[in-house]
């Protein structure tokens, strides 16, 4: 009886809960700790100007000593319960703001770790910046379970 | 430095997954959101991979520089991501 119930308890509450639980837990608190340490590398790195300044030829017509290709990317999932939220929300149409934050936070995360690569490498700029989505996809059975997004962002690092 | 020849354009392409215990990782990862580093991980070396392969290309048609560099990636099915590298090969003297 005793262990009946206790065997009960774990199929029925436990195993199917855990991972929501631990879910809700990422959202509401791993998420937003990785988002402030995004934003105070993001704050680190303006103060010197961006280094990501455009998406076609330098503006200043100066000689290019050095270049090179410079490539950084990030693949990014929403946790189950956004993903829940997302569908929840989808029914009814207009923004979905789950995805949005997630997809917004990895684009910002790329850029930042190209800003970072750059500015390791000891280059002034980047140009010819392109940024590139992709949709990392799990097919099961018929239902198509989203991942995550890949973002990768690269371009023409160039030292003056 | 001029581009004194061009010599068509060239691309390499590599379609790549990780293990069965990555993907694993990746998909308790997924719980919680955020960075899935495994496939962070995989893109890169694959990328790198298919950059390789274009300029293995390029080198075959006797150019020394690749310009215009573009990249595309797609995920062709469960845990596998095709990545394509393309350009414009040249020589540059």
């Amino acid at each position: 009886m005793e262990l009946g119930f206790i065997v009960m308890i774990l199929f029925y509450i436990i195993i199917p809960f855990t991972p929501w639980v631990l879910s809700l837990v990422g959202t509401l608190l791993y998420q937003p700790s990785q988002k402030k340490a995004l934003f105070e590398r993001e704050a680190n790195s303006a103060k010197s100007g961006d280094t990501l300044s455009t998406l076609s030829k330098p503006f200043v017509g100066r000689e290019v000593q050095e270049f090179e290709l410079v490539m950084a990317s990030v693949v990014m999932g929403p946790s189950w319960i956004q993903i829940a939220i997302g569908g929840i929300l989808s029914l009814f149409g207009g923004e979905i703001n789950t995805f949005t934050k997630v997809v917004d936070w990895a684009r910002r995360e790329a850029k930042q770790r190209l800003r970072e690569q750059v500015a390791s490498k000891g280059f002034d700029d980047v140009i010819n910046m392109r940024i590139e989505t992709t949709v990392m996809s799990k097919t099961r059975g018929n239902k198509d379970k989203t991942t995550g997004v890949e973002i990768l962002v690269y371009g023409t690092a160039i030292k003056y | 430095m001029t581009i004194t020849q061009s010599m068509g354009v060239v691309s390499g392409s590599t379609v790549r997954a990780k293990n069965v215990f990555k993907d694993i990782g990746a998909g308790l990862k997924n719980m919680v959101g955020g960075e899935l580093k495994a496939y962070t991980e995989l893109l890169q070396e694959s990328r790198n991979e298919a950059l390789y392969r274009m300029l293995v290309d390029a080198q075959s048609r006797g150019a020394n520089a690749v310009v215009n560099v573009r990249f595309a990636t797609s995920s062709v099915s469960g845990g596998a991501a095709e990545l394509l590298a393309y350009g414009t090969a040249v020589t540059v003297q």
